[in-house]
């Protein structure tokens, strides 16, 4: 088991240095750059445009910026950003909270809805399979940017009991964004779930848990989900970490802030230090949840712990 | 055995339920405790939605105009334009004098102004904010190139200051009434630094900054011992708003929804068709502002054929019908351009209406007697075997693919193919302009003082999208941004706006006009001469809905 533990550690570490180094490369790749575009209607001059670039290191060879940037890392210098001055780390903490709220209530709101959802598909009477399977279905159908306005208009505008408009992490004010994340979530874990219960069901060792006269509670929880829901672990730890990079949209509807948000600038910005900050941490958390997922997943089923 | 799972899935329902259960009692609460608050005396605070996250909120540093929507009310300039004159009018200056060279700028102080600090306002403070503007390592993207070909400052006494030009440059009053060079407090700015002093902005405005959370919201309250402000604020205010909060609104879609539901009490930048359905109702206000600066408009490349040839490109705007493109994307809420200047913006020239009026026979015309013929009965026109076909550079902001879209179709039904290239930002749009392979892309900017026509029209400008060179266009527009009377500049702008509609070397669309509109906590939005700004200072605070 810790050998395991230790070899996932490592390909984290690969994930995070080619996470590193394809944020780096597509940016470049990318045409324009902060300052140009900074300056392109200020009425700066061609040399005064060159003079900033080179002040910043960016007229370096692409590989001296490539190992500054490596080397900078290696300390934890996440740099400072090209449009206001403000160090990385900082930029991004102030954003994490707002962003971990919303991502943590709609985690757990997507996956309760989700197993429900998943559980009904597989194993309700035929009405409610063909309901479930209809709602997962529509789910994952239905874009977030439409769900979203919809409960705007349903909870905000016409019976006006929720805020759409959020300031701060309080619980008012979270119950909007996490209810339309998570909904929008327990598409595909309800999908996944359900996938695992039908598989599960025609199992031998459920007929035996059944022959053995075990309630269904028990059968459903401790072994069906339990021996076959690595999948729908995997898929939540993999969700975890694509919300910590940040719900773009969720964020904008809201006008929540968080990292979506400061991504977005930064790439339209071409702020390649803060565009790498996210990054960065959108793949730690990534191999982070990637890696306590497969772990869960390995304690609770030794034949997984040889890949 | 089916029921017993229906057991776990009920149990897994209940769970839900008292998910459900718990969130309607915090709604519950909420709206009880809001019947509560209501019995309370109201507190005069609105909230104020911004449309655009800026990166960076330093007004010195930074270039956005969202930023100046609240730092607008936070900082004093050294003169004001008024909004409706657009003349220059005191501020943190009381007077100014001009050297008869144009060199130097001689400004005598108000002595009666303090920071929201506390600190004493001075010529030093100017000094102390000029020192900072034009430091390299602030790394200024606005402020320091509005100041033209400022060279040094000498402070004659405690409230006398001069600047020094290298050259003459007639859009120095007009810079120095912008909000990027705002006067901020010397203590603030040595205290915070470079990177944290826009967390902690201080100046002499009608509001100071209380609290700004990147992001999220920027909290502005009245400043109560304010007596300096220009001749348009108003001073008989029977109740200004005691607190602002501004948060921002980035999707446009939300803003509506915002404003209808209370969220907000004004917003700008409304989609056309939602600001339509809005000024309907009776609780709600809508307030159009037309923005001084350039009007939406598509640049023709004149480097490429066939918009090399200039009869081409009046054809291409005779045959755009430009009231049917207001009426179905901008709701008939802006009015239609003629000129490279909005009909706002000081120096525009209305007789500029005179061209290019809207006939698709002269348009059809003109290309026939160019040469151009349906040989191959595709319906789209060609000369020399060669289809008459435009490629559009579209920005996707602004409501330009929406134009775009209509231009297409006016166009073809004239025989003319158009290939439209969307680009998602501004820098895939100069990628695009650098390749050369377009004939038409549409861009604006905004200002006050005409000069802003230089960064695009010189031959040797950084964005001569039209890639013109006309010695004519080149002199004039130097010596107007060289002269300071304003008869003589009139004449240089008269002369330049009917050169560039002359050479065909734009196609207008649209004034630029900010949709705003407001619910009916508050009274007497109105708005600077920029355009983009509101004059906090004059909101009145009617009451709660």
């Amino acid at each position: 088991m810790l050998r395991f533990v230790i070899r996932r550690a490592f390909s984290a570490l690969f994930t995070l240095w080619l996470a590193a180094t394809l944020a780096f490369l597509a940016l470049r790749l990318a045409p324009g750059d902060a300052i140009t575009l900074q300056l392109t209607f200020s009425g700066a001059t061609e040399s005064q445009i060159a003079a900033r670039r080179a002040a910043l290191g960016l007229d370096l060879p692409l590989g001296t910026q490539y190992l500054n940037m490596l080397s900078g890392l290696l300390r934890g210098d996440l740099g400072v950003s090209l449009v206001n001055g403000r160090a990385v780390t900082a930029l991004i903490g102030e954003q994490l909270n707002s962003t971990v709220a919303l991502a943590l209530g709609a985690l757990i709101i997507g996956t309760a809805l989700g197993i429900a959802l998943g559980i009904g598909a597989a194993l309700g009477r035929v009405a409610v399979q063909r309901l479930c399977e209809a709602l997962i279905a529509l789910l994952l159908a239905t874009p977030i940017y439409w769900l979203g306005t919809l409960a705007i208009y349903l909870f905000a505008v016409w019976l006006e009991v929720l805020p759409s408009v959020s300031r701060s992490n309080s619980l008012e004010a979270l119950i909007l964004p996490c209810s339309v994340l998570g909904v929008s979530l327990s598409g595909s874990i309800g999908q996944v779930a359900a996938a695992a219960l039908r598989e599960a069901k025609q199992a031998s060792f459920v007929q035996l848990a059944r022959a053995k006269g075990l309630p269904e509670r028990l059968i459903v929880w401790r072994h069906m989900l339990s021996a076959h829901g690595g999948a729908l672990i995997s898929l939540i730890g993999l969700q975890a970490g694509f919300l910590v990079g940040g719900a773009v949209v969720t964020e904008a509807l809201f006008t929540r802030r968080g990292i979506g948000q400061l991504l977005l600038n930064a790439v339209n910005g071409r702020d390649y230090p803060v565009v790498q900050g996210v990054v960065l941490l959108s793949a730690l958390a990534y191999s982070l949840f990637g890696t306590l997922a497969d772990v869960i997943a390995a304690w609770r089923d030794p034949r997984l712990r040889t890949l | 055995m089916i029921r017993n799972f229906l057991r776990a899935f009920a149990l897994l329902s209940c769970l839900s339920i008292a998910i459900v259960v718990c969130m309607s009692s915090i709604v519950l609460t909420n709206l009880l405790t809001r019947t509560t608050a209501a019995a309370q005396p109201a507190p005069s605070r609105i909230v104020y939605g911004l449309t655009l996250l800026p990166s960076g909120f330093d007004p010195h540093i930074n270039a956005s105009a969202e930023l100046g929507i609240p730092l607008r009310s936070v900082y004093d300039t050294l003169v004001y334009r008024d909004p409706v004159t657009k003349a220059f009018v005191p501020g943190l200056a009381e007077r100014w004098d001009i050297s008869p060279d144009g060199l130097v700028y001689t400004f005598y102080l108000r002595r009666d102004v303090r920071f929201h600090d506390g600190e004493p306002f001075n010529a030093l403070a100017v000094a102390a904010n000029l020192d900072r503007i034009t430091a390299p390592e602030t790394r200024s993207q606005k402020a320091a190139f509005l100041l033209g070909s400022y060279e040094r400052y000498i402070v004659l006494d405690e409230y006398t200051i001069q600047l020094v030009l290298k050259t003459p440059y007639a859009p120095l009053l007009d810079s120095l009434s912008q909000v990027y060079l705002g006067i901020a407090s010397p203590k603030a700015l040595r205290e915070y630094g470079t990177d944290l002093y826009q967390l902690h902005q201080v100046g002499t405005g009608p509001y100071q900054m209380v609290e700004f959370i990147p992001g999220d919201y920027i909290l502005l309250r009245r400043n109560p011992s304010y007596r300096w402000g220009p001749s348009f604020y108003r001073t008989d205010n029977p109740a200004p708003v005691e607190e602002i909060e501004f948060r921002f609104f980035t999707d446009p879609a939300t803003r509506a929804p915002a404003l209808e539901s209370g969220a907000v009490d004004i917003i700008g930048e409304l989609p056309p068709l939602d600001a339509l359905a809005l000024a309907r109702r009776d609780d709600i206000t809508l307030i159009p502002q037309p923005i001084p600066g350039m009007p939406l408009q598509f640049f023709f490349n004149t480097g490429k054929a066939p918009t090399d040839r200039l009869d081409v490109r009046r054809a291409i705007i005779t045959a755009t019908d430009r009231v049917a493109i207001i009426d179905s994307v901008f709701q008939q809420l802006s009015p239609v351009a003629y000129g490279p200047l909005t009909a706002v913006t000081p120096f525009y020239e209305p007789q500029i209406k005179q061209y290019y009026p809207h006939d698709r026979e002269v348009a059809r015309q003109t290309l026939t007697e160019l040469g151009y013929r349906d040989n191959d009965g595709d319906k789209i026109l060609d000369l020399n075997g060669a289809p008459l076909r435009l490629i559009v550079i579209v920005p996707t902001w602004g409501y330009v693919p929406q134009v775009a879209q209509r231009l297409q179709s006016q166009w073809r039904e004239q025989g003319i193919d158009v290939e439209l290239r969307q680009v998602p930002n501004l820098a895939g749009l100069l990628a695009a302009v650098q390749s050369g392979e377009y004939h038409l892309v549409a861009f604006n900017d905004f200002g006050a003082d005409p000069s802003l026509l230089n960064n695009f029209y010189l031959s040797e400008a950084r964005n001569n999208f039209m890639r013109v060179s006309n010695a004519n266009l080149d002199q004039w527009l130097r010596q107007a941004a060289q002269i300071n009377d304003p008869a003589q500049r009139q004449n240089f702008y008269t002369g330049v706006q009917g050169l560039i509609m002359d050479q065909a070397l734009i196609l207008p669309i649209r004034d630029y006009v900010n949709l705003n509109a407001h619910g009916k906590r508050v009274s007497g939005l109105a708005f600077d001469a920029y355009g983009w700004f509101p004059l906090l200072a004059n909101l009145t605070f009617v009451g709660e809905r």
